[in-house]
């Protein structure tokens, strides 16, 4: 009887294992024939996506991917980044910024920059994409409605330097009171309020591109909305724009510049921000350039394609809430963190992403000074971490609230992968360390700039991007009026310095101030620079002459030409 | 004999005494089995059922044992072997504290065996790769050279691979992410306007894996005494590796089995108990009230749940950064209970009509007698075995909404969560994924084929076949 039963349950367990055994192989024969059809499948529908080609030789036209749909593409409005490198196509404005970033004329023949006015002499030969010549009367229409209080745009502020330019915004006064003026059609004559070393840099920014008032009162408010409501200045037209799906552009015939949009034709093939999907697509020769993540590194090194990289001029630093009822108010609450994180081993150990360099002064590496890069004349002051000096800053900060137990901190980020690492990453370090307790507040954009201004965080993962190629575009962060000062950092000594950077017209004397004003971030611990933000990219061989641009159009095709023998 | 060779029967007395009582007839009977004996002796004879049993168990006992036996930090980073895949080498030699480097020294000297004379200085080591050069041909002006580094052996016209700096030094000191393994520097040197010339140097070069004494102590290795430089130890052992930020994988598997398995047997319990008495009463009671609560039920079912647990979120007033497992719980008990109550109400009013009911009913029995004898029992295994196929579901369902970010809170780790951050680096480092990922299969499949034996063993009407 016990032997039968065994025997039973041997022939059971053999058979069992038998029919596990083929269902495995069958089920492994099912998945590799339904990826096999699918794949079959895919290729036969997608006829859309095999259009794409990353570069054509024949038809001169390359392939592209955009991060994402460009809300519109009014100029006076614009403010991503996105918008900013279709403008930079299809637009130009007064002055731009050359193969080796330097001012150069772009509409504007020559110009002068005093302490009082701002003329800009333009050439004649520069055209509206229908044949009709561009005027000084242009951009004072374009600079008139970016000031008005009902065109709401966020960038108005960057007109201020123009007289009357801050009370028309705030609707004191009527637009047609603003301090410029066209002696002739080709002259552009500019008040300014104050004396501004930089104006001339300040309107290559797309806030200063031209339209047309004429055109602009046809499109009946749909300005900018659609590749038909657009009138274009810059070397490429929109000849198509399917809206989220792609963007093809096409030579600008009565663009004056010969030597800008060799290319007949880029094609934004694809409109997405999948980081793998886009790698993807620059494997199968669909697309001719390509950003790199951490992750897909290693496969292009494998695949030995040629890699580039650039900073993109960012920096992104840690805030703290200076606001009342706040534990970071507390300046040795402040010098515990600082002691505390170590950004050496963020950029290179955790975010581990090429071309990152460990932040240590708000005003990143590339900004020039008097002569060499601000960084070299004022080296900015660092701290080596201790936990030892950083605990005792934080017993200091208990004495000093009384308090018995420090609360959780809320650390508000953005929801993406980079900031996830690294708010993981704090957390981890500040419970180690300091025994601090910080919750993650991951917020999409728009959410996150909501609590940023009503001040709902302990700590923020923040960052800014250069609006124009001066220091103060950073410098005045910090200032207790600017509203990107999310923190609501308030000290006089601080707009003092601020005041000076932006009135006095020696350089020196600017770059002075500035060094005063990193100085003053620093002893104060008013934000903690994390890292200066690179971006590792792959280029299809045959492309050249693609420029990567810290201000302006980030990828630069205006200059780009296919070179089929590379 | 002897008596029938007699011509006539005498009776005797003997013969009017009673038989003896104990007399028993030969019985044909088995050994008396309730209904969960049978079942139990069924779902044994079920090897597949009984194995998903004991992996089940082995599972509950490693998440709530594990905690005890693997005590290290689910949160702790270890960042010196960041994704480190199981099995990695974990030799590391004590090394001084980094020091910054400003560039070589007058007497340096330089190799001439390549175009620019790359040269290393000092030792290649996970800390620093410290790289200097002569500098391109003399009679040139030097407008700045370009750093490269890569993996993989460079063959003729190849790319250089990762650009790391673009400098006028004549020198380069590169510390990100370096590994224990070969890597490739290359220098190019530039033209004036920025471009790369045909003079470059390659260097191949081996990085070995270095820690100072302080981050020794603060790793916890100095436990079998004390460390000095240049000696060599081991780093913390993670047998199944780390993940993207160096916490240990096996760690943050037992701690997230918690909320996987918790979530993933509580919520079915609870809503399954409340469907059973819901469709118990609507089934019961029949008539208009079943109409009633069946409909109820049917809005039940319509409403979306990815919406109430984001309601409930809010109305339990989670802010962001704080566990959403609560409310996940209550969204689950309050929203998936209408599928386990439809199926005990078609039981119940199919049992009603059972000629033993009736019987029952005739003989006087009282409707609490009538549901616990005979109702419950007889829909035991529906429940049973809608509760077994129900975990993997919740499982899989607490796994998706911490994948999208609405579950457990950073640290907190769970095996969905998990899965969301593996999934990033699935091509690099696919241990990251492969893991929870296989966690998470096994505990599904071992309850969908326990939930299997458990149909077959339950069901009444398969009761002494065989």
């Amino acid at each position: 009887m016990r032997s039968k039963s065994t025997s039973n349950s041997n022939t059971h367990s053999n058979s069992l294992s038998r029919q596990l055994g083929l269902y495995f192989v069958l089920a492994i024969v099912f998945v590799a024939g339904l990826l096999l059809a699918l794949n079959q499948l895919a290729g036969l529908m997608g006829t859309a996506t095999q259009e794409a080609q990353a570069v054509d030789f024949a038809n001169n036209s390359i392939s592209a991917v955009l991060r994402e749909e460009p809300p519109q593409l009014d100029s006076s409005k614009a403010t991503d980044s996105t918008s900013g490198l279709v403008l930079g196509h299809i637009m130009e404005g007064l002055l731009r910024m050359d193969l080796q970033d330097r001012l150069s004329p772009a509409i504007a023949e020559r110009w002068e920059v005093t302490p009082t006015h701002a003329t800009f002499w333009l050439r004649k030969d520069a055209k509206w994409s229908d044949g009709k010549p561009i005027s000084a009367a242009d951009f004072i229409f374009a600079w008139q409605l970016a000031l008005k209080p009902e065109t709401g745009s966020e960038y108005a502020s960057l007109l201020y330097p123009i007289e009357n330019a801050e009370a028309i915004n705030t609707g004191k006064l009527p637009a047609s009171a603003l301090g410029v003026s066209a002696p002739d059609p080709h002259t552009l004559v500019v008040k300014l309020t104050r004396p501004i070393a930089f104006f001339d840099k300040l309107v290559v920014f797309p806030t200063f591109l031209p339209i047309r008032e004429d055109f602009y009162n046809a499109t009946q408010g749909r300005f900018g909305s659609d590749a038909k409501d657009l009138l274009y200045s810059g070397p490429y037209t929109i000849k198509s724009w399917v809206h989220g799906a792609s963007m093809l552009l096409e030579r600008n015939p009565h663009y004056w510049d010969s030597n800008r949009g060799k290319l007949a034709q880029i094609n934004f093939a694809y409109i997405t921000s999948d980081a793998t999907a886009t790698l993807n697509f620059f494997k199968d020769e669909r697309i001719a350039l390509a950003r790199l993540q951490a992750e897909n590194l290693t496969e292009a090194l494998r695949l030995k394609w040629p890699i580039r990289r650039f900073a993109d001029g960012t920096v992104f630093y840690l805030e703290f809430n200076h606001r009342e009822d706040h534990l970071s108010r507390n300046l040795n609450f402040r010098k515990a963190i600082q002691h505390a994180l170590d950004m050496e081993e963020l950029v290179y150990k955790v975010t581990k992403l090429p071309g990152y360099l460990p932040g240590k002064s708000l005003f990143p590496e590339w900004l020039i000074g008097v002569e060499k890069t601000l960084r070299e004349e004022y080296p900015a002051s660092t701290v080596t971490v201790d936990s030892a000096k950083a605990r005792a800053y934080l017993a200091l900060a208990k004495e000093e609230l009384g308090l018995a137990e420090f609360p959780e901190i809320t650390l508000l980020t953005s929801d993406n992968p980079v900031s996830n690492i690294q708010s993981e990453w704090l957390q981890e370090v500040l419970k180690q360390t300091l025994g601090l307790t910080i919750k993650i507040d991951k917020q999409i954009f728009k959410q996150r700039l909501a609590k940023m201004s009503s001040g709902e965080f302990g700590l923020l993962l923040g960052g800014w991007g250069p609006d124009y190629n001066d220091p103060l575009t950073f410098g005045d962060l910090f200032a207790s009026w600017n509203l990107n000062n999310r923190g609501r950092y308030k000290s006089e000594q601080m707009d003092a310095l601020v005041a000076t950077a932006q009135n006095a017209t020696a350089t020196p004397d600017r770059m002075k101030a500035f060094g005063a004003i990193q100085q003053q971030l620093f002893d104060d611990v008013v934000i903690l620079p994390m890292y200066e933000r690179g971006v590792t990219y792959v280029v299809h061989p045959q492309l050249k002459g693609v420029k990567r641009r810290v201000i302006g159009a980030e990828t630069d095709y205006t200059y780009a030409y296919i070179d089929p023998d590379a | 004999m002897s008596e029938q060779t007699s011509t006539s029967w005498q009776p005797s007395a003997s013969d009017f005494a009673p038989k003896p009582k104990h007399q028993t007839a030969d019985a044909i009977t088995r050994p008396a089995m309730s209904y969960w004996q049978d079942a139990w002796r069924r779902l044994k004879e079920n090897k597949r059922a009984l194995f998903s049993l004991y992996l089940i168990i082995g599972l509950v006992t490693f998440t709530l044992a594990g905690p005890y036996l693997w005590t290290i930090d689910p949160s702790a980073q270890d960042l010196d072997q960041i994704g480190m895949a199981p099995g990695a080498d974990r030799n590391v030699t004590i090394a001084p504290a980094y020091q910054p480097w400003y560039g070589p020294t007058d007497d340096q000297t330089y190799a001439n065996d390549n175009a620019l004379g790359l040269t290393l200085v000092g030792n290649a080591t996970s800390q620093a790769v410290r790289l200097a050069w002569r500098g391109n041909d003399y009679d040139q002006a030097d407008y700045g050279y370009k750093i490269y580094r890569t993996l993989f052996p460079l063959d003729a016209g190849d790319a250089f691979g990762l650009p790391l700096m673009e400098s006028k030094n004549h020198y380069f000191e590169d510390r990100l992410d370096l590994q224990p393994t070969d890597y490739y520097y290359t220098v190019v040197a530039l033209d004036s306007q920025g471009v790369e010339t045909d003079q470059f140097a390659t260097l191949k070069l081996t990085v070995k894996r270095v820690i100072t004494v302080l981050e020794a102590q603060q790793r916890g290795l100095t436990k079998n005494g004390p460390v000095a430089e240049g000696e060599q130890i081991k780093l913390a052992l993670h047998p199944f590796g780390t993940d993207y930020l160096g916490r240990d994988m096996l760690a943050r598997l037992i701690y997230g089995g918690q909320v996987s398995l918790f979530i993933g047997i509580f919520a079915p319990l609870l809503y399954v108990l409340l469907g059973v008495i819901y469709g118990s009463i609507a089934g019961f009671m029949g008539g208009a009230v079943d109409q009633l609560m069946m409909r109820f039920a049917d809005f039940a079912v319509a409403l979306p749940f990815l919406l109430f647990m984001i309601l409930l979120k809010v109305i339990f007033g989670i802010g962001p950064g704080e566990s959403g497992v609560l409310p996940m719980l209550v969204a689950m008990v309050i929203l998936l209970w209408p599928a386990p109550a439809r199926l005990v109400r078609g039981q119940i009013l199919q049992i009603r009509e059972e000629g033993y009911v009736s019987a029952s009913q005739l003989l006087g029995a009282k409707t609490n007698y009538l549901v616990f004898r005979h109702m419950i029992p007889n829909t035991m295994g529906v429940i049973l075995v809608t509760i077994t196929f129900q975990v993997p579901s919740a499982i899989f369902t607490e796994a998706f909404l911490s994948f999208i970010g609405m579950g457990v809170a950073p640290p907190t780790p769970s095996w969905g969560s998990m899965c969301n951050d593996g999934i990033k680096s699935m091509l690099t480092r696919p241990h990251e994924l492969f893991f929870p990922a296989l966690f998470i299969s096994i505990t599904v499949l071992a309850f969908n084929l326990l939930g299997d034996g458990l149909r077959d063993a339950l069901d009444a009407r398969m009761r002494n076949r065989e």
